[in-house]
């Protein structure tokens, strides 16, 4: 096969790659072998055996990187967030008005998850099973969107403030929901909520109306 | 009292255990060995009873989301009023389960989720059970039917979100106080802000006294 030409073990001895390459590589190799591993059986079902498999590496490879297969699975978290994280913010960069950038920063995100099911299954259903560690993990990850609806409340016509949970609802809403949906195998699907998701965020901020005509905006 | 447990306490027994065991050791953790041991029953009756420790879980699950629905939806009903009292009512005995056993609702809501396909597919039709609540908050909204399609999902997911994260911190305690947000939250969309804000004062502090 092709791909296992393409992942075949790095030759022993004179490959020319300083030590730090080979290890950088190694490391790249395992959180893929990993990310394979984990789509293929879950993350509570897999030991370092499928990972050091579907990496092609040794187990004492990936002792070196890692030290179980927990902080294996949080580097590979800490990846997909942060290339998420750019996506989006490349996504609204552009953007000057509030409520667009909301609309964009959803679209980018929806569109990622739909773009690559193992990796959103990885992010948003594993991740949330994978015990305590990595829960709180999520749980901070996810705070990251609040910045993104923050400016929100100063869009507010009512001079009465939102609770100060309104953001974490909002995200834990559609965590959830997003979640269940890439857990039943629909990730594909996600980015079809878009309106829906739209208006449910931006109506605490901007009211029923101009929350519903926004999302049909972003249909 | 007889020294053998009927088998109904049994069972009961063996709930009680995988309860407390999978809320304080999550679910990979939690062996039948120490089920048992718990539970201060034999391998034997174990089996008669469940086939493995999934099995066991999913019959806790089922049984503890069965007692909620059914307190919710009498909440629900009894409560007198228009809708959005009666949704309040329904979130406010939630709340107020959750705090009278955090380890069954720390087993239920959160552990579920590692505990394989099977208990994640009921912990997503466990958030159906709030739709026949929540629905019914359109007919009061002059565009109900065209609010997003999956609100009453996604209304469900942030409820639970709120009491998923205080559970995970251990301080199910504090969640009667993000009651009147919460109550805001859910029917906001519904009725608008300012009647949710008016329904929620009403049940300000209402979760804490006893009824």
């Amino acid at each position: 096969m092709q791909d296992e030409e393409e992942l075949g073990p790095l030759p022993p001895g004179r490959h020319g790659f300083s030590r730090e390459q080979v290890e950088a590589h190694q490391r790249e190799r395992l959180i893929a072998g990993l990310a394979e591993a984990v789509a293929e059986h879950g993350y509570n079902a897999i030991t370092i055996g499928h990972i050091t498999r579907a990496a092609k590496v040794s187990r004492r490879a990936f002792y070196e990187q890692f030290e179980s297969k927990e902080e294996c699975f949080l580097a590979a978290f800490e990846i997909v967030i942060a290339h998420m994280g750019e996506l989006i913010g490349e996504a609204i960069a552009p953007i000057p008005d509030w409520p667009h950038r909301v609309t964009a920063g959803l679209r980018a995100l929806l569109g990622f998850l739909a773009s690559d099911p193992a990796l959103a299954r990885l992010c948003l259903v594993d991740s949330l099973t994978a015990g305590p560690a990595i829960t709180a993990r999520f749980g901070e990850a996810i705070a990251g969107f609040r910045p993104l609806l923050e400016p929100g409340r100063e869009e507010r016509r009512s001079p009465r403030p939102l609770p100060d949970s309104t953001e974490d609802s909002l995200i834990g809403a559609l965590a959830t929901l997003i979640s269940r949906s890439i857990a039943a195998g629909e990730a594909e699907r996600l980015p079809q909520l878009l309106p829906d998701f739209v208006e449910f965020v931006l109506m605490p901020y901007l009211g029923p109306d101009e929350a519903h005509r926004l999302a049909r905006e972003a249909r | 009292m007889s020294r053998v447990a009927a088998p109904a306490d049994q069972r009961r027994r063996i709930l009680r255990a995988a309860a407390a065991l999978v809320a304080k050791r999550g679910y990979q953790d939690t062996t039948t060995e120490l089920i048992v041991r718990r539970a201060k029953v034999g391998y034997a009756t174990f089996y008669k009873h469940f086939a493995d420790k999934e099995e066991c879980l999913l019959a806790l699950f089922d049984e503890a989301w069965g007692r909620t629905e059914a307190a919710i939806n009498e909440a629900y009903e009894e409560q007198p009023g228009a809708w959005p009292q009666k949704a309040a009512a329904a979130l406010r005995t939630l709340f107020e389960l959750i705090v009278a056993d955090p380890l069954l609702a720390k087993a239920c809501l959160v552990e579920t989720l590692s505990a394989g396909p099977a208990a994640v597919a009921r912990y997503g039709a466990g958030l159906k059970a709030f739709d026949p609540l929540l629905r019914p908050g359109r007919e009061l909204n002059p565009r109900g039917e065209q609010l997003p399609a999956t609100l009453e999902d996604t209304l469900a997911g942030g409820v639970l979100w709120v009491a998923y994260q205080r559970l995970i911190v251990g301080e199910a305690e504090k969640l009667p106080q993000l009651l009147p947000e919460t109550i805001e939250f859910v029917l906001s969309p519904y009725v608008g802000e300012e009647e949710a804000v008016r329904v929620a004062t009403e049940f300000l502090g209402s979760a804490t006294e006893p009824a």
